[in-house]
């Protein structure tokens, strides 16, 4: 990374929590509750795009959403913590570290092997979720209301601040994950979808390329259910179900896998179909969806923020080509 | 002694159904290179077609052969035309597209199939216990099995010997064999690869449904049975190797024995017997009991 130059997405990412904040009190608060579920689906989506990049579909991010969201319903309750941000890192650290013991065993898969027994771990958590006694069963458990840092909001400015507190975390581990993504290692991730022997004789062990990515993942997945848990306020085995899995894989087809910004957008307008869909076509939602997952794959498959990063880059390009045909042409 | 009779009738008739909801997706694996997550709504698709078939030959007073005749007719007519439709319209432009895509492209189908059964039934259970019922039942080691459950056994081999034999001893499975191989040469020797493929895929979800089909009288049909079904059959495929018919058989055969085992000794762990066994098999040999060396790519 060139320290000097200003880094768009980070500036961009900052642009957006700075506006959304200030810009809380103004809009609606049905809006400013979509934008928070947004934020918890987008984290998690956004792990599921950096497995993308390694080339690994994973169909059980829903797995540690789940324990990202049962770890604060279970503290809160049991350990009698109300403090939003010590939970969601709780939640995010037990989710991580999950995922780096279940790492250690899917690391040496690629491709569908992968992607189904990720599928079976979601499935046999979704299953002892129901069943036990600690978790609420089907019922799942409820939240009580937070503090931010000494603060207690309580009534209108509960919801406001807990909106709030979503975008700030959003985008302090969207910064994070960018910055880990222009490392070194992380640029080594999409090498791994490349050529994997190529990373081995560069002097890396894929193995644990893929390891720590899957362990970022799962991290991001349970901060975005610390989020959801906190924004609905209430936890339930759905949290681990597939299908949360692949709303996930979802908003990243959809938005695609640009930057760390995409799965915002694709968040987003998923929580938006969500909301219209279940209110004008409640039995046909499946439908919808998978329609247009198909449409996607079929006839945009890299996803919507090409289009943007298409655009982008041949703005720059022509402010960049100005100046140079200019002294072209004095020369000639 | 009973208990070890019992076990072993019940790994028996557990393998026999395994095979049967595992075969579609190993075919259709084999040939195609790719993982069907849609076939877990074919299996609930056809397992619809089943009871909506049965019902009206039941209404038609029609005896139980005949239904299960319209059961397996009715499954294999939709089987053949979604598959024709999925394979025409969708996976025809995917191929040779990255594994991910493709593999969503399945999810997203599974996701649309799914929710098509929860519209046409009104997402209630259904029935359709007759042919099982008017079967009776048989004794076996001193306990009474229904007969329709140990007839699927029979059933279940005879699907797997016509499998073999069309693949190892007539002309069109020497075609499947050679575009499996390598489909570039086998166009080259004048055989049409696409058409093999569109056929593979639609005897492969053909398969799908019937399995349903002759789940459907011993289960209530409610929708959701199909995300289950998909997973128990990838683990049964994965335990034998992927593509490969004799290894579902002893993928079914392994797993239905974890199964039955654990039901009868340990029946709290039942639920996850079959990923146990996944998981064991997966750690010793990567890539299944009976799959190929390959080399790594470069």
């Amino acid at each position: 990374m060139k320290g000097h130059r200003m880094d768009w997405t980070i500036a961009a990412l900052l642009a957006v929590a700075i506006v959304a904040t200030v810009g809380a009190a103004g809009v609606p608060s049905w809006i400013r509750y979509l934008g928070q579920l947004s934020t918890s689906t987008a984290l998690a989506s956004v792990g599921v795009m950096i497995l993308l990049r390694a080339g690994l579909l994973s169909f059980g991010q829903s797995l540690f959403y789940f324990v990202g969201g049962y770890a604060v319903a279970l503290i809160a309750r049991y350990g009698g913590v109300t403090d939003a941000l010590a939970l969601v890192m709780v939640a995010a650290i037990a989710a991580g570290l999950a995922a780096a013991i279940i790492g250690q065993l899917l690391a040496g898969y690629r491709g569908i092997f992968f992607s189904m027994l990720t599928l079976a771990l979601s499935m046999v958590m979704f299953s002892v979720a129901t069943k036990v006694r600690l978790f609420g069963g089907s019922d799942g458990l409820n939240i009580g209301l937070m503090s931010y840092l000494g603060y207690r909001p309580r009534g209108p400015d509960a919801q406001w601040a807990s909106f709030v507190f979503c975008i700030w975390v959003w985008t302090a581990l969207a910064i994070m994950t960018h910055a880990f993504l222009r490392s070194r290692f992380g640029a080594l991730i999409p090498a791994v979808a490349d050529n994997e022997i190529r990373i081995e004789y560069l002097g890396y062990s894929v193995r644990k390329v893929v390891w720590v990515a899957y362990g970022i993942a799962g991290m991001l997945a349970g901060a975005g259910g610390a989020l959801a848990g906190l924004s609905a306020r209430h936890v339930d085995p759905q949290f681990a179900y597939w299908t949360t899995a692949g709303d996930f894989i979802f908003v990243v087809l959809l938005s695609g896998q640009a930057s760390v910004l995409s799965p915002a957008l694709g968040a987003f307008f998923l929580e938006i179909l969500r909301s219209y869909a279940s209110a004008l076509f409640p039995d046909q939602w499946q439908t919808a969806f998978g329609a247009m997952m198909l449409a996607i794959v079929l006839f945009l498959p890299a996803g919507l923020d090409r289009l943007i990063v298409l655009i982008w880059s041949a703005v720059r390009k022509i402010r960049a080509l100005r100046p140079h045909t200019l002294e072209r042409g004095r020369s000639s | 002694m009973g208990t070890l009779s019992a076990i072993i009738v019940d790994a028996a008739s557990f393998s026999a159904w395994l095979f049967l909801v595992a075969v579609g997706l190993t075919l259709i694996f084999g040939v195609l290179r790719l993982l069907n997550i849609a076939h877990g709504a074919f299996y609930s698709v056809g397992a619809y077609a089943a009871i909506y078939a049965i019902g009206a030959s039941v209404a038609l007073g029609w005896g139980t052969a005949l239904q299960l005749a319209a059961a397996l007719g009715a499954a294999s007519v939709i089987g053949a035309l979604i598959g024709l439709l999925v394979e025409r319209c969708v996976l025809l432009r995917l191929y040779g597209h990255p594994e991910p895509l493709v593999l969503i492209a399945t999810y997203a189908l599974f996701l649309v199939l799914d929710d098509l059964t929860k519209m046409i039934s009104g997402g209630r259970s259904l029935y359709a216990a007759q042919p099982r019922d008017n079967l009776g039942q048989i004794a076996i080691g001193g306990l009474q099995y229904p007969t329709y459950d140990i007839a699927l056994i029979g059933v279940s081999l005879m699907v797997a010997a016509a499998a073999w034999y069309t693949l190892n001893r007539t002309r069109l499975g020497r075609c499947v064999t050679a575009v499996v191989f390598d489909s570039e040469i086998s166009a080259a020797m004048g055989i049409h690869v696409g058409r093999i493929k569109t056929g593979t895929f639609i005897v492969g979800s053909v398969l799908g449904c019937i399995a349903g089909a002759l789940t459907a009288p011993k289960i209530a049909v409610s929708p959701g049975i199909g995300v289950e079904v998909i997973v128990i059959a990838f683990a049964v495929v994965v335990v034998g190797g992927l593509g490969s018919i004799p290894g579902a058989l002893l993928g079914a055969a392994i797993v239905g024995l974890a199964r039955a085992v654990t039901a009868h000794l340990m029946p709290e762990v039942e639920v996850f017997a079959v990923y146990f066994a996944m998981v064991a098999v997966l750690a010793v040999r990567p890539h299944g009991l009976l799959a190929p060396v390959a080399a790594r790519r470069i």
